[in-house]
């Protein structure tokens, strides 16, 4: 009796050991196929979705480790979560770089004209300044202070204008933006304290 | 004429004035910089209206640089 159990149980664990093994080929394929997705969607999914990206990562880490411990049931069990959560990646990665790419070109756009007009506003005050300087008497509507705080604030208004051309050329159309929008807003600043504004 | 290549010309940020009665370039000059010393500079500014500095018209738009 001793024997046939011995037996039997021999019998039962070579029945699970071939089991096990049988799935050890779809779970390392299964495996090299999430990785591989991952690995296509990389690029972007870093750069718009980085935090999602390093969840998916975890995923592939942690089935990894499974298999490495030959819990191969657990990777094929795994692998269909992960390879949703690739999918999903994706199309978030992709929805996050269409709109980068809008923003760029709404940016792009709005420095075609902003690269014309402020320029504009930067002569207009320095005519104006240059005339202020000249002048033995200023206006009633302009103290020397003003007429000082407006001489430093263009050279700051140059400077941030130079900035903001530095980034256009380099491609950074929306940091552009952000800085000629600060010179507009300085320059209608000192604009309105010359009395140039109505 | 040197009008169109002075910096007032065609900027749409540069103030400009309509000419009231009894207005003179002087006045406009002390007006606008305190100095009617400066009335020549918008004479410059504005050839392609004015010929003359003693000879503006209530209406006229004047160009202030």
């Amino acid at each position: 009796m001793k024997k046939q159990f011995a037996w039997l149980l021999a019998a039962m664990m070579a029945v699970l050991v071939v089991g096990c093994a049988s799935q050890k080929g779809p779970a390392e394929q299964a495996l090299a196929g999430a990785q591989s997705a991952l690995s296509a969607v990389a690029d972007q999914a870093q750069k718009y979705v980085p935090d999602q990206y390093q969840a998916v990562q975890a995923q592939i880490t942690s089935a990894q480790d499974a298999f490495n411990k030959g819990d191969y049931k657990g990777v094929l069990a795994a692998v269909p979560a992960i390879t949703a959560a690739i999918s999903s990646l994706k199309d978030a990665a992709a929805a996050k770089a269409a709109d980068a790419e809008a923003a760029l070109s709404k940016a792009k756009d709005a420095w075609s004209s902003v690269s014309t007009d402020v320029p504009k506003m930067v002569e207009a005050i320095q005519s104006r300044v240059d005339m202020l300087s000249k002048s033995h008497h200023l206006p009633a509507n302009v103290s020397k202070d003003t007429l000082s705080s407006a001489k430093s604030g263009l050279d700051s208004l140059k400077s941030t204008w130079n900035d903001a051309t530095a980034a256009a050329t380099s491609g950074d159309y929306t940091g552009a933006m952000a800085k000629a929008q600060a010179v507009k807003d300085k320059a209608a600043e000192i604009m309105k304290s010359l009395g140039m504004s109505s | 004429m040197a009008d169109d290549k002075t910096p007032a010309a065609d900027n749409p940020y540069t103030q400009t004035y309509v000419v009231q009665s009894g207005d003179t370039l002087s006045k406009i000059a002390q007006k606008f910089y305190g100095d009617p010393a400066l009335y020549h500079q918008i004479f410059q500014a504005n050839q392609d209206v004015l010929k003359d500095p003693n000879k503006i018209f209530p209406g006229q738009k004047l160009k202030i640089p």
